[in-house]
């Protein structure tokens, strides 16, 4: 209350040092809103291409799965199956079947990574999965195929050629099956369209003779939500031997992961950067506010206030200026973000992704209280040694500066 | 008894290259209840005087007492609190809180104390200000105050504590005439009513002709100690006693 006041009374220098806070606030939401655009972006599209939110498979699967696939389906529809489809927060649950095997046109053969899906599901749960040419896959049971871009670049594929198919059965045997080419898909992530193709459910476990699944892909209406469903789920689960593994703990989140605990650092250092700036923009303005009131604070003492009291009360105009500061420049940075992010920002492709983007700014409400909570600590610290001198003034000295 | 105790008080600080002698063996003790005036000319130690007896400057040497509080080897903190609960302060600036209204700058020394509620304190401010004749200005801020009014504020905020001394530096140095003889005749009925000590320092012969005790000071050794009864001063000159007390030792000498 009295620091409030104090602060707004010498009008022309609060606000000198209000926009120096203001700025600093504002520059900082903006790059870090930037980096959170680009987590969100990644992280979202990652989950809504490939990964889901929850994945259920048998326990060993993301270990042993790549090398024996065979090993670990599991049953396609149970009243697990039910109970997780039950949820409210659920959007869907995608069955998928994963495999591999070589892919074959005139001479040329590669390998490839299949996912056998099923296409009404995917809608939804593959809703970051952008087309490029042709279409998707038509029905649960249509003999087609989509292909990475990568995949389809190495074969020279085209849409509506039509290609072998071959893999490992259940069995033991080896199996091929002719597919048609109905589209060529990208997504985020470079390194998986490079080698991906999707195919129907039923026409996938046609050609490894199997019946099961390895994954129920678990798409959730808001990603907020998966620990919450993941702690409600655990304990209902009937059969046994199965793992439940939410998005950031799969190994296709490792990218994402690392990216954004890089970024982190690097955006701590800009936060950094404009902390230091804030205490040097004002430090200097809160030392002659201490010094013009030096008979203020004789005053204050001969009065009976201890050192401790006077040095709180400067620390609290401090925070009063940062709080100032950092709600407005929170209001400037938010705005701001806004218009720049309708503008956009054109991005050039990233490493291991395919395609150039336009980018925004993402200013979340944690983002907004860490930018507040910042600039008050940034104010009192630079408030900290005037208000440290102020309390430790001689009392006959500073009365003497009394007009 | 006596509320301010000085025995053999010397103060000594450093200006420049120079150790000044502010105070030079001082012993002083008054009585609780005294309208008491330390006179003067500047740079005699007057000031230097009424900060230590005010706790807010300690001296080099010798012993201060003030309300049976021996101040020596007191902690800041300590001789805060001592201030906060014993001692009100008036200065020559006035030195209100420019932010707070007049009302808040009277609270504003109850708010330590803790013992207080939100009531008591707005009742004691509220009688305060009819003590010095400002209610109708409780709500103004001092730059809408006069010079007189201000001080008045300063009063009533040394008072609020009800304190059992109260010292003032040169209270009426900033005022016109009229209105220092207002604010005096305001300390002076006061200091009647409720016997609180007033200690103030001055070099305003009309200041000195209101109190009822007289301290002389000069190049910071007492010279004049004065007590007035029925409108009569009765003057011992600690100078001239010393300065005889010399002359004899002279006199000796020669014979």
């Amino acid at each position: 209350m009295l620091a409030s006041r104090n602060v707004f009374r010498q009008r022309r220098r609060t606000s000198v040092s209000l926009i120096a806070i203001i700025g600093g606030v504002a520059a900082m939401l903006l790059a870090s809103g930037f980096f959170e655009w680009n987590y969100d972006t990644m992280r979202e599209g990652a989950i809504r291409a490939r990964i889901g939110h929850v994945q259920i498979t048998r326990d060993g699967f993301a270990e042993g799965g790549t090398a024996d696939p065979l090993r670990y389906l599991m049953a396609e529809t149970s009243e697990d199956r039910k109970l997780i489809e039950a949820f409210p927060q659920v959007d869907t649950l995608a069955p998928r079947l994963s495999f591999t095997g070589l892919i074959s046109i005139g001479d040329s053969t590669t390998s490839f990574a299949g996912e056998g899906v099923d296409p009404e599901r995917e809608k939804k749960a593959s809703g970051a999965l952008t087309i490029l040419s042709g279409q998707d896959l038509s029905g649960i049971d249509a003999n087609e195929i989509t292909v990475g871009q990568g995949l389809a670049d190495n074969l020279k594929l085209q849409v509506g050629q039509t290609v072998v198919l071959l893999a490992n059965t259940g069995s033991g045997g080896i199996n091929a099956i002719e597919v048609k080419v109905v589209g060529i898909f990208a997504t985020i992530t470079k390194a998986y369209d490079d080698f991906a193709l999707r195919i129907p459910l039923k026409t996938s476990q046609r050609l490894l003779r199997v019946t099961g699944v390895h994954t129920w892909l678990v798409l959730l209406e808001r990603t907020g939500q998966t620990d919450n469903f993941l702690a409600k789920l655990r304990p209902l689960l009937q059969t046994p031997g199965l793992s439940i593994v939410p998005w950031y703990e799969t190994a296709a989140a490792d990218f994402y992961n690392k990216t954004v605990s890089l970024f982190s650092k690097q955006v701590l250092v800009v936060k950094l950067m404009i902390a230091f700036i804030i205490v040097l923009s004002i430090s200097n303005t809160m030392m002659t506010n201490v010094r013009e009131r030096f008979g203020e604070i004789g005053t204050l003492m001969a009065l009976g206030d201890t050192r401790a009291k006077v040095l709180r009360r400067f620390l609290a105009e401090g925070a009063v200026l940062g709080f100032a500061g950092g709600v407005l420049g929170s209001i400037l940075g938010v705005g701001a973000a806004r218009l720049i992010s309708w503008v956009g920002i054109p991005m050039p492709p990233p490493p291991g992704m395919a395609n150039s983007f336009v980018a925004g700014i993402m200013v979340t409400p944690g983002l907004v209280f860490e930018a507040i909570f910042l600039s008050v600590t940034t104010a009192v610290l630079a408030g900290l040694y005037p208000a440290w001198k102020a309390s430790r003034l001689n009392i006959v000295d500073a009365l003497r500066h009394a007009r | 008894m006596s509320i301010v105790v000085l025995e053999h008080v010397s103060k000594e600080y450093r200006l420049g290259d120079h150790m000044v002698r502010a105070l030079d063996d001082v012993t002083l003790s008054f009585e609780s209840g005294v309208f008491l005036a330390i006179a003067g000319p500047s740079g005699s130690g007057k000031s230097t005087l009424l900060n230590v007896i005010g706790c807010i400057d300690m001296p080099s040497s010798g012993r201060v007492v003030i309300a049976g509080h021996d101040i020596s080897g007191q902690t800041p903190d300590q001789l805060a609190s001592l201030r906060a609960r014993t001692i009100g302060f008036v200065f020559q600036t006035f030195n209100l809180f420019p932010v707070l209204t007049a009302e808040e700058n009277v609270e504003y020394p109850l708010l330590q104390m803790e013992e207080l509620d939100k009531q008591d304190r707005r009742e004691r401010v509220k009688e305060m200000l009819e003590l010095v004749q400002l209610g109708k200005f409780a709500k103004h801020r001092p730059s809408q105050l006069s010079g007189g009014q201000r001080q008045r504020v300063a009063i009533a905020r040394a008072l609020v504590t009800r304190p059992e001394l109260v010292l003032a530096d040169e209270p009426t140095a900033n005022l016109d005439h009229k209105t220092g003889e207002g604010i005096l005749a305001l300390m002076r009925d006061i200091n009647r009513r409720y016997k609180t000590t007033f200690i103030f320092s001055t070099h305003d012969k009309k200041v000195i002709d209101a109190a009822d005790r007289l301290v002389g000071i000069e190049d910071g050794t007492v010279r004049i100690l004065g007590v007035r009864k029925e409108g009569q001063w009765a003057i011992t000159n600690v100078a001239r006693r010393a300065a005889s007390t010399t002359d004899t030792e002279a006199a000796a000498l020669k014979r």
